[in-house]
């Protein structure tokens, strides 16, 4: 019977086709297909934020995400404007670059850090004690970015002919061969002997390059803290602005279309291995102005500074930021480097961790009264097996939370906190991986349930084992979870709008 | 209603990072700059503070523990004889993780601005020692360093009068290991591996240039710390080699190179290591196992009360004690007046004097104008019935 | 040629130096252990690209895993110094443990951190890889220290040395891993080519879909493939603990990346290529080591020169099949 319906045409006895709001629409570009999800995200808070902000004129948000940065500086002190600010807007600039080469053009290059390290050495080699030479900034910088581009232009040429996986392991070995390259070109007795010019001491070796200059711009040299500060500020507002004329652009379109499927977009005659190599360009020349910020401001590069460790941070960050995203990767790097300075005093981590946990049950469980009975339940379940551990084994509640302050002792009463927790820690650990996975496996009620001695255990885990290593292992361990957990939950990131195909 | 929303969610971000300012430190709030830090007059009440950096956690802890401890350990017999009280600021640089240098960095730059802090016991690497000189330097404080032995960070001229240390540097273990090699041991055949860290290169590279001016052939290889198999290069190596010295930092890894080369058939070959392998594990390899340690007396009463209480001598911290002891007479002298400022600290360190028989190194505490110590030798260990004993 | 003349100075025989064959037979010994453990992760990786073109980067730690937790059975089992059972019993029951404990562990990983990503874009997965390994790397870290594990081969087994002639030694552990890593081997190629898991494997990682329609459980047969990497991976970690005594929580990077290098270089895909492989890049490090200036130093950067060589003349590595690319 013709009532307008999908299938309605379809001859009798076949089956009926759901309705269309359930699933792309055969024939239908998944654009269009999306449609109705694309209006549910609309809804609710987080949709009128994202409105409001696209409503903005660019310069406005561009004044909106960085202007807490241009005060930050007066509102505290040089140790934590270093930590918190400087180190921050490094990592951001360093991951604006990355973002290109992944988020826009789709390229997985695991060697980034690589032309970071290549940055600081050759302006420590331009402009240090060590080298004897002492060029001035403004001449020294350009031919730094110059240089790192053309050897960002080297190792693109390897993927003329490589595709994804394969590039990857290429600049993977890219970043090794030049780690053990600069540990090791000290003209010293272990060194290569180049032609022409014999034995050469180019970086110091595993001493590393020291005594680099401050940055000397036409005879005013920036010497304190503050001074690189607002440079790096500048630079990244500066780069930002690049970045988004790029996007609108011609080549920024190409590179989109390049990463959204890259046969199609050679079929419609977009010069692809022009595009890759643009891309690696760019972002080794972003790279190397970076480097040489870093190098000016620790004063000395050194070969352990650029290694995996900081391509794993820098690659959380595009990440966390959305791949693709310029405004994401500040905020990406708020995330990934401001919090771990927060989590280095064991208070504050504790603050940190039970909050989180909090909002993210009061995020995660929709309808308030079953997260809030979660809540009323652990901690009730908490006392009780706090009650009952501590009449059965006296050496099981004696220990105390490291760190002190009021809510660690009041956490006293409440955590299990045997005097010598090792063994059963670990243990305890390895359960809290088992109950955090059959969480997911669970629904309804019974989630409720599972979760009240899950996160009594969680709080038992962190006070008895991860407190102790907040701003290592553990910060890693967060790192590492949250990573897969974005990933199930929002693979664009934070403000993404990427869709990277590695072919 | 919207716009105070939106208005709302932005003064919460400005919070966050507001917070995230204030949060760590009581300090006030003015930056700290250039040469005006050194001079401020703080002034000395009944606590008084040390910064102490080492690699707390990471891949070096194992370097930074038994630092701490032998720190904590000088803190507590202090406060216990002393009517003022000594208290730490403890910064972890996480050698070798990561970041690099950059925590180590991030950790001078928190000391510099803590105008309560005076002085600094650390950092432990020479290259964060480097790398934190301008922060360190620009906030006028001095450091004393226990194990930062590179030579040239204090012939360089760059911290002179801010960096001191307690550990004679690799000019020294260098000339003692070369000496012996060559006047007592009378080797002509010589195979270094160095680890590709700073300390075992530098090491390497001066022993290397030493023994070659007094002709010996030295073949020179390097592996890196994370390696574990050494059967390809110990094929390499010669069966008339007569010594492979390995200035290597890892205890563990010196023994498993000892055990390959016994199963390689290169068992009688002596091996001799840096003050790192100082360890039962490396010398319960064999009687031909020598080292080089700094001239500590295993026989001193604060090694045997620090024995007490922990798992065992950790001797590599042994120096940061006397670090700490060097930061802490020096407060007290510059604070006798009831004020002090960290250049007035600094001149107290430069002039430091511990007579040798009251200094747990056996050495006497005095520094020359680099900041190195006036006596520096070091000793030369044989491993005897699994014991380091000490022969020249 | 070689050295100066031998019959006066207008000879033409000239004296040239033995060709050092203890150094050749020696590289060539130590280059088949490491390649015979680098072949059996790159086993591992190659399996999983083929069915889902994932790269998983947490199979480096499952190799740690695999490694620390037969160190754990040792110390249960009263071990390195006096174990309750003779040495190579011990082992064999370490092989077991640790083969079954990480294949579940794999069996988990994928389960949790990859099957719900089947269908998201090609990154995601990926970054979930990454995720994890850096989660176990550190959870290690947290849990087990820094520190070195000891096996003490020495004590547990014995390690004693054969030689052949004057020139050629080999020592028991040697054989051990060698022999052991080609019979894994080949059980896994009786396995892929003759019995019916392996004729699903096949099918899967040729076209997924079709397998499917044809009845073929996916789910299953990808646990079932990541089970027997992960079990082959743990083998290479105890491998490693007994043939160089020492074991620590870092290990999983190093080992990671070049069996995942070997894989590559094999052509991803192809478990032949990535056997050859293996053992390519583990001959490559001990020659590069034995005969080529500031060897041990640069030994990763001529693996690199060799890995940029192959890639120029085969871009898809040596048995790998051309990439087609489907609209």
């Amino acid at each position: 019977m013709p009532d307008g319906q999908l299938g309605a045409g379809l001859p009798e006895g076949a089956p009926e086709v759901p309705d269309a709001v359930d699933r792309p629409r055969v024939g239908t570009d998944e654009w269009v297909a999306q449609h109705e999800e694309r209006r549910e995200a609309g809804r609710g808070l987080a949709g009128l934020v994202a409105r409001t902000w696209e409503r903005i004129p660019p310069p406005g948000r561009l004044a909106l995400l960085l202007g807490p940065f241009a005060v930050f500086p007066f509102v505290t002190n040089e140790g934590n404007l270093y930590r918190y600010g400087l180190i921050t807007l490094i990592y951001a600039v360093l991951a604006l670059g990355l973002n290109i080469v992944v988020g826009f053009a789709g390229l997985l290059d695991l060697g980034y850090i690589a032309f970071f390290g290549f940055g600081a050495y050759l302006y420590g080699i331009m402009a240090s004690g060590h080298s004897g030479h002492h060029l001035q900034a403004e001449i020294a910088v350009p031919i730094v970015v110059v240089a790192t581009g053309l050897l960002g232009l080297l190792l693109g040429l390897t993927s003329w002919r490589l595709l994804g996986d394969y590039l990857a392991i290429v600049t993977l070995f890219f970043l090794q061969a030049f780690v053990i390259f600069v540990n090791n070109a000290n003209g010293g007795l272990n060194d290569f002997s180049y032609p022409f010019v014999g034995k050469v001491d180019l970086t110091g070796g595993a001493n590393g390059l020291d005594r680099i200059d401050p940055l000397n711009f036409f005879g005013y040299k920036i010497t304190t803290t503050k001074g690189y500060y607002f440079y790096t500020l500048i630079a990244l507002a500066i780069l930002m602005t690049m970045l988004f004329f790029v996007n609108l652009s011609r080549t920024g379109r190409a590179w989109r279309a390049l990463r959204e499927d890259p046969l199609a977009a050679e079929a419609m005659s977009t010069p692809v291995n022009r595009l890759k190599l643009l891309a690696f360009m760019f972002g080794a020349a972003i790279a190397g102005f970076t480097g040489t910020i870093f190098g000016a401001v620790q004063s000395g590069a050194f070969p352990g500074d650029y290694d995996v460790g900081l391509l794993i941070t820098i690659y959380a960050i595009v990440i966390l930021g959305g791949l693709g995203s310029i405004g994401g990767v500040v905020i990406g790097a708020l995330i990934v480097n401001g919090a771990p300075e927060l989590l280095r005093s064991s208070a504050n981590a504790r603050f940190l961790f039970y909050g989180v946990l909090v909002l993210a049950l009061l995020i995660g469980m929709r309808p308030w009264y079953r997260a809030l009975v979660v809540l009323v339940g652990t901690i009730v379940f908490g006392f009780a097996v706090h009650a009952i551990v501590g009449a059965a084994w006296s050496r099981g509640t004696a220990g105390h939370t490291q760190g002190g302050g009021a809510f660690g002792r009041a956490l006293d009463h409440w955590v299990v906190l045997p005097t010598n927790p090792s063994r059963i820690a670990g243990w305890a650990y390895f359960a809290l991986i088992v109950a955090a996975l059959a969480l997911t496996l669970v629904r309804g009620w019974w989630r409720v349930v599972v979760m009240i001695p899950t996160l009594y255990l969680a709080a038992f885990v962190w006070e008895n084992k991860l407190v102790e290593q907040v701003s290592g292992a553990t910060r890693l361990i967060l790192l590492g979870a949250l990573l897969v957990v974005i990933m199930n939950v929002r693979p664009s990131g934070i403000f993404g709008t990427a869709r990277v195909e590695v072919v | 209603m919207r716009k105070v929303i939106v208005a709302a969610l932005l003064a919460a971000g400005v919070a966050v990072l507001t917070t995230a300012a204030w949060g760590s430190t009581k300090a006030p709030k003015r930056a700290s700059s250039g040469s005006n830090a050194g001079n401020a007059l703080v002034k000395c009440g009944k606590t008084r503070t040390i910064g102490l950096m080492a690699p707390i956690t990471g891949p070096a802890a194992s370097l930074g523990q038994p630092q701490v401890h032998w720190a904590n350990f000088f803190k507590n017999q202090y406060n216990r004889t002393h009517k003022t009280k000594i208290k730490f600021v403890p910064e972890d640089t996480m050698l070798g993780s990561a970041n690099g240098t950059a925590e180590a960095v991030k950790g001078a730059q928190a000391l510099g601005s803590n105008p309560a802090v005076l002085g600094v016991v650390g950092p432990a690497g020479s290259n964060e020692v480097k790398a934190t000189t301008g922060a360190l330097k620009g906030a006028g404080v001095g450091f004393v360093s226990g194990s930062a032995t590179n030579t040239q960070i204090t012939l360089d001229g760059t911290r002179t009068g801010f960096f001191f240390r307690t550990v004679p540097p690799d000019s020294s273990q260098s000339k003692s290991v070369a000496n012996y090699m060559v006047n007592t041991l009378k080797v002509k055949r010589v195979y270094i591996i160095d680890d590709q860290e700073a300390y075992s290169t530098g090491l390497a590279d001066e022993v290397q240039a030493l023994l070659k001016a007094k002709g010996v052939d030295v073949s020179r290889d390097g592996v890196s710390q994370q390696q574990s198999d050494f059967s390809a290069l110990i094929n390499k190596i010669p069966r008339n080699t007569q010594l492979v010295y390995l200035p290597w930092q890892l205890p563990p890894k010196g023994k498993a190179f000892g055990q390959q080369m016994k199963t390689l058939g290169r068992g009688g070959i002596k091996l001799m290591g840096s003050d790192g392998l100082f360890d039962p594990a490396f010398s319960g390899l064999g009687n031909n196992v020598y080292d080089s340690f700094f001239p500590l007396n295993p026989a001193d009463p604060r090694v045997a009360a620090f024995k007490k209480n922990h798992s065992g001598s950790e001797l590599f911290g042994a120096p940061t004690y006397v670090a700490t002891q060097v930061v802490a007479g020096a407060i007290d002298r510059a604070c006798k007046d009831g004020t002090a400022t960290r250049a007035e600290v600094r001149r107290q360190i430069k002039k430091t004097n511990i007579l040798a028989k009251t200094s747990l190194l056996g050495l006497p505490l005095k520094f020359d104008r680099h900041g190195d110590m006036v006596k520096k030798p070091f000793g030369i260990y044989k491993s005897q019935k699994g014991v380091f004993v000490r022969v020249a | 040629m070689c050295g100066p003349p031998s019959g006066g100075p207008h000879s033409f025989v000239r004296s040239c130096p033995p060709v050092n064959w203890s150094l050749f037979f020696g590289e060539l010994v130590s280059g088949l252990t490491l390649g015979s453990i680098y072949a059996l992760i790159a086993l591992g990786y190659t399996m999983v690209y083929g069915i889902l073109k994932l790269l998983n980067f947490a199979h480096g730690d499952v190799y740690m895993i695999g490694a620390f937790v037969a160190f754990f059975v040792l110390q249960w089992l009263g071990g390195p110094i006096s174990t309750s059972v003779t040495g190579w019993v011990a082992i064999a029951i370490m092989f077991v443990v640790a083969m079954l404990a990480c294949g579940g562990l794999g069996v988990a990983i994928e389960r949790f951190a990859y099957r719900p990503l089947r269908n998201a874009p090609r990154i995601a997965p990926l970054i979930s890889a990454l995720g994890v390994s850096i989660f176990l790397q550190n959870s290690a870290l947290l849990l087990w220290g820094p520190q070195f594990r000891d096996y003490g081969t020495f004590t547990l087994i014995g390690v004693k040395t054969y030689s052949i002639g004057s020139n050629f030694f080999i020592s028991n552990v040697q054989i051990l891993t060698i022999s052991a890593s080609i019979g894994l081997m080949i059980v896994l190629a009786l396995l892929v080519s003759r019995t019916r898991a392996g004729k699903a494997m096949r099918a899967t990682s040729f076209d997924r879909e079709a397998a499917e329609m044809m009845g073929i459980s996916v789910d299953r047969v990808i646990s079932f493939t990541f089970f027997v990497g992960s079990a082959l991976a743990a083998a290479a970690g105890v491998m490693f603990g007994i043939v160089f005594g020492q074991i620590f929580t870092l290990m999983g990077f190093t080992a990671g990346l070049k069996g995942f290098t070997a894989a590559v270089v094999g052509g991803i895909g192809s478990i032949p290529g990535a056997m050859l492989g293996g053992f390519l890049i583990g001959l490559t490090e001990a020659f590069s080591t034995g005969y080529l200036p500031g060897g041990s130093t640069y030994a990763n950067l001529y693996v690199f020169a060799l890995l940029i060589a192959i890639f120029l003349i085969r871009p898809t590595g040596l048995l790998g099949s051309p990439v087609i690319r489907k609209v």
